[in-house]
């Protein structure tokens, strides 16, 4: 395996011959079974627990330095605390706001039950008797004295949050009458209510309520409302992200050539005279075909599944183009249940079929080769073919991942054929469902045929 | 929709092969773990003297008992675990999946 399975295996062989030398031959009298074989697991286990991390890199003493910066950046150097006017008790306040706010429920969107959870959080941080936490027209969650009849689910009652959402900016109300609740014995006296913002969209409130004429501070409750802001707006890019990597994949559905079905079906029809049982396992491998691609739901799918496509593909594309396509699969067992990007390796294949076998008048052979490294925890996939190639041209920009309306004279027509706009696509939904931990790597030499590797995270 | 009329179906020759290269790696781990397992007993009795001479319950000594049951139940345990892999190779690997025919797409084409 390219990663080194191999290479760690011959290492723990070394490192137990090691250990036997150095327990048993060199000294003397040789140490007792139980030392070696404790020693020999010790090591054994130190090198296949250190080996993935060696691979992946020192990912936690990275994170470790993160957090380290941030927490850095969020503290005051030493001695400007001290010199905090509003002294180590509101330093130490906002502090323990800004910890919540890393574990916000809202980071999930703004729904009743992520706010009740919000609320509950932050009434003990924000000093106030209540919280409330509002949508433009209904409280999401009220928790507090005067819950009664500022109930959740029901309408905003209080003026002061309603002139929030109205004025998209900070209220405070230091008297019951200026709160504006229509209940006489609502027992809040004071409110702060700050409108959350997402983008320049007011999309709620959290308010913050007292039961005497002193209101809570003003500030504290505008940098939670900040952090909440924030944290809503991150949940809505999550969902774009989401809506585009769903759009993502209609596209590839939507990008079947209708070429190959016609291809398809003339091949079907012209079998229908001369041998009609293969036309009907043609067409029942065609209705597969469309029915996974149509069906297919969720951004992962068993390797199994995938495989199932794969060669429904390649079975309609050898009844087309004959013994010119030679299709070779090369499974790990292991690789069978992994899961993996849905319609990610079909369009690799079809791209090898298409663009670098079909101008090729003496055919060639497709490889399909899926490996799994449980040492380093991922699923490789690669698809070969012997067919034209690329030129180094083309392989540019491919690798620039340029739209191939923007490559240059000569290579633009050639990468886009060669599939641009598929790898673009397959490389934008790997990016967006495992960020930077994937590797999607892209070989060719021209005449002599294009090797493309997939390498994710094994789930 | 009822297909099954006669036709019967098959697998291309590639994905036959394919399989069987797949069962053929699932049978040599097997075979390299079936003689891994005979040739460490005596490599053991070779190289560990309390592996003969140690006594274990009854007086049998540990390499004496691996042989009398621990090999037979390894055995059995990579046995089982190899026939149930290769099925579930050849499951995954090979024939279709048009079974599953009940359509919420009626023959004339409208949306349920």
């Amino acid at each position: 395996m390219r990663t080194g399975s191999a290479l760690l295996a011959g290492t723990i062989c070394v490192t137990w011959a090691v250990v036997y030398l150095v327990t048993q031959v060199f000294v003397s009298p040789p140490l007792g079974v139980g030392t070696t074989v404790a020693a020999g697991t010790v090591a054994t286990v130190l090198l296949v627990f250190g080996y993935p991390s060696a691979l992946r890199g020192p990912r936690a003493a990275t994170a470790l330095r993160r957090w380290s910066r941030r927490r850095a950046g969020s503290e005051a150097p030493d001695g400007r605390e001290a010199q905090d006017p509003e002294g180590r008790g509101a330093v130490r306040s906002r502090r323990r706001i800004v910890a919540g706010g890393r574990r916000m429920p809202l980071r999930s969107g703004l729904t009743a039950d992520a706010a009740r959870r919000t609320a509950e959080l932050l009434r003990p941080l924000l000093g106030g008797d209540a919280v409330v936490i509002t949508d433009r027209e209904l409280n999401l969650a009220f928790v507090g004295p005067g819950s009664d009849h500022h109930q959740a689910g029901g309408p905003v009652r209080a003026a002061a949050v309603r002139s929030a959402i109205t004025k998209g900016r900070t209220v405070v109300s230091r008297r019951a009458s200026n709160m504006g609740c229509d209940d006489p014995d609502c027992p809040l006296r004071s409110a702060v209510v700050v409108p959350l913002v997402v983008g320049a969209r007011v999309v709620g409130t959290i308010g913050v309520f007292r039961t005497h004429d002193q209101p809570a501070p003003r500030d504290q409750i505008e940098d939670m409302a900040s952090i909440l802001s924030l944290h809503l707006e991150l949940a809505e890019a999550d969902r774009e992200r989401k809506l585009a990597s769903d759009a993502r994949l209609d596209a590839l559905r939507a990008q079947i050539n209708p070429h190959f079905l016609f291809n398809i079906l003339n091949t079907i029809a012209s079998k229908s005279r001369t041998d009609p049982d293969e036309a009907r396992q043609l067409l029942l491998r065609l209705s597969d075909f469309f029915r996974y691609a149509v069906r297919q739901e969720g951004q992962l799918a068993e390797f199994a599944q995938e495989y199932f496509f794969v060669r429904t593909y390649l079975s309609l594309e050898q009844a087309r183009f004959g013994d010119r396509l030679r299709v070779r699969y090369d499974i790990d067992p292991q690789v069978l249940t992994a899961h993996v990007p849905v319609l990610t390796i079909q369009p690799l294949v079809e791209n090898a079929v298409k663009h670098g076998l079909a101008d090729k008048v003496e055919g060639g052979t497709v490889t399909l080769k899926a490996r799994v490294d449980p040492l380093t925890r991922t699923t490789s996939i690669r698809v070969v073919d012997d067919g034209v190639g690329m030129t180094a041209d083309v392989l540019d920009v491919l690798g620039n991942g340029s739209s191939p309306d923007r490559g240059v004279d000569g290579s633009r027509g050639a990468a886009g054929a060669r599939g641009g706009v598929g790898l673009q696509n397959i490389s934008e939904r790997l990016t967006t469902l495992f960020g930077e931990r994937f590797t999607l790597d892209i070989q060719s030499t021209a005449g002599e045929g294009t090797a493309v590797e997939v390498r994710v995270p094994l789930r | 929709m009822e297909h099954d009329d006669g036709v019967d179906e098959h697998d291309t020759p590639a994905e036959v092969d394919a399989t069987f290269r797949t069962l053929r790696r699932v049978a040599i781990t097997h075979v390299v773990l079936f003689l891994a397992a005979v040739m460490g007993v005596p490599a053991l009795s070779l190289t560990l003297g309390w592996w003969s001479g140690g006594r274990l319950a009854g007086g049998m000594s540990p390499g004496f008992a691996m042989a009398a049951f621990g090999l037979y139940a390894f055995f059995l345990v990579i046995g089982l675990a190899a026939a149930t892999l290769s099925s579930a190779v050849e499951a995954r690997m090979l024939g279709g999946r048009h079974d599953d025919d009940n359509d919420d797409y009626p023959a004339d084409g409208e949306l349920p």
